[in-house]
């Protein structure tokens, strides 16, 4: 069987994120060795509605394979209907992943709307693996506050040394935090320059990067996860191509000074 | 091993092969050459055919696997891939697959892909007439074959000298021996006298330095309100290789993959709308980067070989290798 064949997995759980996002638990259903890192993606399939590549949400340390399904298409409209106990195709872990050896000191993590997905398989990793890493500071914003993800495990993120400071776009009479742009929570905190991971809108990565850039941290520290159009997950459908590089095998995550110029 | 195939017993050794193998040939149409299979109609051995052999590599349409559902859950099934032959394929499309070979290759390397690379022989036609739009010999690609394949041809007058380079291509020669005769020294001069006149009668301002200068040069906003979007150029060309992966078919159905074109204007257009490429002219520049800037980086050879078919099917009027926009006039 080609690469291109998947392998099944069972829906195990479903938790509802935002009124348009819901966290799947997959449960494979092959005996296989599959290992994935922070910052991989899968491609996720629902026999005859098609293919797309959805990033891991869950990370590596706590066993489950977690993906976090946002309303946008064919696909993923399709795995929003299914119930527990369906079965989908999963073909991967692809991509780099997060550079983990190159963060293990202090770490801004930020991330805009759906894009933060993947970075709590970043936190959550960082969570389990604590003393490797120094001081973690987390900034979040999402549109209004009902498009928050993983509210319920804030304070455990907080209870394991890390900063969380969360924004929204639009506040509303329930929302006591925050308004306002990302960039604005990076302000506050009381860092040194060390590395950062970045996921969101191509107008929110440039601006935290900027910010960052004005606090000393390198160009070549901060890295982004790529957002592109994909296919075949393995570097030969040419849909994902920045210049040379594949996002799908040499992304998505990338540092800054290599991709600065596209985002 | 070498030996001489007189013209009048092409079509019996073309008769021999194809009892043994599906044997795909430039065919004489309407149209003009169109490789497809060979059951004994008119061949068209002097031009090269608007559609690349390429095509029986990486199809238009192929079932990557069937799906078939029982109880909520898959069985997978591959089709079964049938030998074939491509006979009379250009050096330049030779070149192209050797170029396809390391793009799927490349890790993890493409199964769905070598599947029937490994189930095809390849026949080479040196080519000894140049046509119009030709530059391989700009790009190392031609017009002599520069890379592997199992048997050479080249037209030398009253027949073929005939080259075999792979054990493939020795029991082709073994099993029509009775059609052929021992190749002679004069064959092998005259095959390179001929080829050397092709060769001189190519352009040599067209090298992948050369265009990539031209692609600098080029005013890609006036580039891209001239080109139509259509993909035409995507589909001759013999090294494209950009694909779609869909399905077909609830609850059992197939997995398809379907060839695309990165000058379309959804190619890299994600779900929520952002689009990378939004304008024609940066697709059409992005086509230029990556034959010519990008695929040499990644396998070491330019991604084009000189076949001139994207000129000849582009219906813009844009000339293909100057990068320029031309007068509607010239392109006729």
């Amino acid at each position: 069987m080609s690469e291109y064949t998947p392998m099944q997995a069972e829906i195990a759980d479903i938790d509802i994120e935002s009124p348009n996002t819901y966290l799947i638990t997959l449960k494979l259903l092959e005996e296989t060795d599959f290992r994935y890192l922070p910052g991989q993606f899968v491609m996720i399939s629902v026999f005859g509605l098609g293919e797309c590549p959805i990033s891991i949400a869950s990370s590596p340390t706590r066993g489950s394979l977690q993906l976090c399904i946002r309303r946008a298409g064919k696909v993923t409209n399709a795995i929003m209907d299914c119930l527990v106990g369906d079965v989908v195709g999963i073909r991967g872990p692809y991509g780099n992943g997060f550079p983990l050896h190159r963060m293990m000191r202090d770490v801004v993590i930020a991330g805009g709307g759906s894009g933060f997905a993947t970075l709590r398989s970043l936190i959550n990793y960082i969570s389990d693996r604590r003393e490797m890493f120094g001081k973690v500071a987390i900034a979040y914003g999402a549109r209004t506050s009902q498009d928050l993800y993983f509210m319920q495990e804030y304070k455990s993120w907080q209870r394991a040394g890390m900063e969380v400071a969360v924004t929204v776009d639009i506040g509303d009479e329930l929302w006591k935090g925050n308004v306002g742009l990302v960039t604005g929570l990076i302000d506050r905190f009381d860092l040194n320059p060390g590395s950062a991971a970045i996921c969101g809108p191509p107008v929110m990565i440039n601006a935290v990067a900027r910010k960052l850039m004005e606090r000393g941290f390198h160009l070549s520290d901060i890295y982004v996860s790529m957002e592109r159009h994909m296919k075949c997950g393995v570097g030969k459908c040419e849909h994902c191509t920045i210049g040379p590089y594949h996002t799908c095998q040499d992304g998505p995550v990338f540092s800054y000074d290599r991709v600065r110029e596209v985002i | 091993m070498n030996a001489f195939l007189e013209k009048d017993r092409l079509i019996p050794f073309l008769d021999v092969l194809s009892q043994q193998i599906e044997v795909i040939a430039p065919l004489a149409t309407e149209a003009g050459a169109v490789y497809s299979t060979w059951q004994g109609q008119p061949l068209d051995l002097g031009s090269n055919p608007l559609f690349p052999p390429t095509e029986f590599l990486l199809p238009h349409k192929e079932t990557l696997f069937r799906y078939i559902q029982e109880s909520g859950r898959y069985t997978f099934k591959e089709d079964s891939i049938p030998p074939r032959l491509l006979f009379a394929i250009r050096p330049c499309d030779l070149h192209a697959i050797a170029l396809l070979d390391r793009i799927f290759g490349s890790e993890p390397s493409d199964q769905a892909y070598f599947r029937r690379r490994r189930a095809t022989s390849l026949v080479v036609l040196n080519c000894t007439n140049r046509g119009d739009e030709c530059f391989c010999a700009c790009l190392g690609a031609g017009p002599e074959a520069q890379d592997p394949c199992d048997l050479q041809l080249t037209d030398i007058g009253d027949g073929y000298l005939c080259q075999a380079e792979t054990p493939a291509g020795v029991l082709i020669l073994k099993s029509t021996f009775n059609l052929l005769q021992p190749a002679q020294l004069e064959h092998d001069q005259e095959k390179a006298r001929r080829i050397q006149l092709v060769r001189d009668a190519m352009p040599r301002d067209r090298s992948c330095h050369q265009i990539r200068q031209a692609i600098e040069r080029a005013d890609w906003e006036a580039l891209g309100q001239e080109c139509l979007g259509c993909g035409g150029c995507s589909f001759v060309c013999p090294v494209c290789h950009c694909f779609n992966v869909l399905d077909r078919g609830i609850p059992d159905g197939e997995r398809l993959r379907c060839r695309d074109s990165c000058i379309l204007s959804g190619f890299s257009r994600l779900t929520g709308g952002a689009n990378p490429r939004r304008t024609a002219g940066q697709r059409l520049r992005h086509w230029y980067l990556d034959k010519f800037e990008d695929l040499p980086k990644i396998t070491g050879l330019p991604g084009c070989v000189g076949c001139g078919r994207c000129h000849l099917v582009c219906p813009a009027p844009i000339d293909r290798s100057d990068l320029k926009v031309e007068s509607r006039e010239a392109k006729k």
